[in-house]
């Protein structure tokens, strides 16, 4: 027994299995790092969890635990930023965002600084519950000015967010959600183009536009509805902030209808900006949002939270179904 | 005569033990979770809620009841069932703890009833909320006191800090913080990260009254909440020593934030709980 107990450290709720998850977000921070002197690495208590472990114990000089205190790392962040370095803040979405707002906008927005927001734990997709659970972090960083908001739909988009974060000569919200499972592949990293969307899935009926984990969730409703004969097609809009409205306009023309699904309240995020730049550009079309719908949550696993609050397939499939009735 | 000296030690030590056994059998089905912190707060929790604190389950929403803020709301397990063997809510429910749809959640939030007096599993927030009702009694003329159980990496958060001088500056002896000093945050040994020592010095210094207490005494934390009640003029600030996973001789001292928990690790912790229960 002696042998169990001196591994009884659990790392975090999200690692149920025990066994090493892959670090791609983490892994790829190193790879940057050793390329560019002026990258250090910030975590306020969350260093697994937001899989900053590694930096830790490979870049000890350039990682700093400031103790939990999301807002004065951010304060720090600035500091460093003004003084050369270009910080990766780490917490959970809900920390690294809400409770540190004012300073975000002061401290490193405003003087346009090259500081980097990183959360984890985004949207519903928690057991920790309310105050863990980040639906207002997209609003609130998109109306930032400056802000670059990303949020990559997997783990194989995670290095190549890192490397956009970096592109941007500026503050940057980085959301990420970290796999619950190990994946029997290892995870192959694909590129991700500055601004431009990912058509995940063609399709001329409607077009599902998602971020984040919601992406998977699109592609499901797509083959669902590919069995009712409706062609969906799926954009991955990984950058919601600057946002690809050329593909929007497209894909509002291509196809007529617009869902967008997104684990975020349908007030401010992803929806509100793919109906900003149609309505900008006096498009009006059957239109609907996925997402919470404005009420605040409870914890619980993923796939459990993603079926309560509407999240899931087939939600994204039902609103579908529902536009090509108006279109007609 | 000491105030614990009124009390039924014994008894007490009886509860705290069945506490712990809950926690035991809370976290034991998801293989992990706050063992360690609600096995070492179990003295704290007892003290406070069977011994101290003023106020009647049959009527949680009692407006002269004491108040109790868990701010580490993360410390569930032990949160949960001393609610229920205190008589909020019948201890079946405890079996439901963080399984989907269960009020029981892994971070308390008020959505499971008054006994969850603001909630708090974003560290750092609950002593504000705490001050604010303990000013607002002042000024209305109640009588309740107001009780904060504090994590020691929570009190990291500036937040904490700027409450504290608040309480201070306000003098409201109606308030009583008590820090669970289990010296470790989620990397680890709190300094490791970040010391946050002369703690007594520091609240000191901040306005209020200081005492130092074995966190898993019960008598010793009755004395100080009793010290506490009789001074005037000055918020208390208790720092409870406790020690991780006491109470279960295999996990005491194991300084982890969160501990993976296999059927053979929670077997032998109620094997030796029930022993000390029916001792
Ligand atoms: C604002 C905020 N930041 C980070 C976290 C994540 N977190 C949960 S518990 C914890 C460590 C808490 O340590 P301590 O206060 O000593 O509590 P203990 O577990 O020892 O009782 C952290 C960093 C959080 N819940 N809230
Ligand atoms: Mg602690």
């Amino acid at each position: 027994m002696s042998e169990t107990l001196s591994k009884l450290e659990a790392a975090d709720f999200i690692n149920r299995t025990f066994k090493p998850l892959p670090r791609s977000y983490g892994d790829a921070l190193i790879d940057a790092a050793l390329k560019n002197a002026r990258i250090v690495c910030l975590s306020a208590d969350l260093t697994p969890p937001t899989e900053t472990d590694r930096f830790r114990d490979e870049l000890p000089d350039r990682f700093h635990n400031v103790g939990i205190a999301e807002a004065n790392m951010i304060g720090i962040a600035g500091g460093m930023a003004r003084s050369g370095e270009i910080p990766f803040v780490h917490s959970f979405c809900a920390f690294v965002t809400k409770r540190c707002l004012d300073q975000i906008t002061m401290q490193a927005a405003y003087p346009n600084l090259p500081v980097k927001i990183v959360g984890f734990l985004p949207g519903v997709a928690t057991i920790l519950g309310v105050s863990h659970q980040a639906i207002e972090d997209v609003a609130l960083m998109r109306s930032v000015p400056n802000m670059m908001v990303l949020e990559p739909s997997g783990p194989q988009y995670h290095a190549a967010a890192v490397q956009l974060a970096l592109e941007h000569d500026g503050p940057v919200y980085l959301r990420m959600k970290r796999p619950e499972k190990i994946t029997e592949d290892p995870i192959t990293q694909l590129p991700l183009a500055y601004g431009k969307g990912v058509v995940q899935r063609a399709g001329n009926d409607v077009t599902i536009i998602a971020a984040g984990l919601e992406v998977v969730e699109a592609l499901g409703a797509a083959e669902l509805l590919s069995h009712e004969g409706i062609d969906a097609a799926v954009v991955d809009m990984h950058t919601i902030k600057p946002i690809d409205r050329d593909l929007i306009l497209e894909r509002a023309s291509a196809t007529g209808a617009i869902v967008t699904a997104e684990n975020h309240n349908v007030i401010g995020g992803l929806g509100s900006a793919v109906a900003e730049v149609l309505a900008d550009a006096g498009i009006g079309l059957p239109f609907k949002r996925v997402g919470v719908q404005d009420h605040f949550c409870e914890g619980g696993s993923t796939d459990y939270l993603l079926k309560k609050f509407g999240l899931d397939s087939s939600a994204i499939a039902i609103a579908c179904r529902e536009l090509m009735k108006r279109k007609t | 005569m000491s105030a614990s000296a009124n009390h039924n030690l014994r008894e007490y030590e009886q509860i705290a033990t069945r506490l712990r056994l809950h926690v035991v059998n809370m976290v034991a089905p998801s293989g992990q979770g706050y063992v360690q912190q609600g096995l070492g707060a179990a003295d704290i929790f007892t003290a406070l809620y069977f011994g101290e604190a003023n106020m009647d389950p049959a009527n949680p929403t009692w407006e002269d009841r004491d108040r109790i803020f868990l701010t580490t709301a993360h410390n569930t397990a032990i949160f949960y069932a001393t609610l229920g063997e205190r008589g909020f809510f019948d201890t079946n429910l405890l079996t439901t703890y963080v399984q989907d749809g269960s009020a029981l959640e892994i971070n308390s939030c008020e959505r499971m009833g008054p006994f969850v007096e603001a909630t708090c599993g974003s560290l750092g927030q609950g002593l504000s909320v705490a001050v604010g009702c303990a000013m607002a009694a002042k000024r209305q003329g109640r009588s309740s006191r107001y009780y904060v159980i504090l994590g020691d990496g929570e009190m990291q958060e500036g937040q904490i800090w700027e409450a504290a001088m608040l309480a201070g500056a306000r003098g409201l002896d109606n308030l009583c913080l008590i820090v669970d000093y289990n010296f470790v945050q989620s990397e680890g040994p709190m300094d490791l990260v970040m010391s946050i020592e002369p703690l007594n010095d520091k609240m000191q210094s901040f306005g209020f009254d200081v005492q130092d207490v074995d966190g898993n005494d019960i008598g010793a934390l009755l004395d100080a909440f009793s010290v506490a009640r009789e001074t005037k003029g000055k918020p208390s600030f208790i720092k409870a020593n406790t020690l991780m996973g006491k109470g279960v001789s295999s996990l005491e001292g194991l300084m982890f934030h969160q501990l993976r928990f296999p059927k053979e690790v929670a077997d032998s912790a109620r094997a030796e709980l029930e022993a000390k229960l029916a001792s």
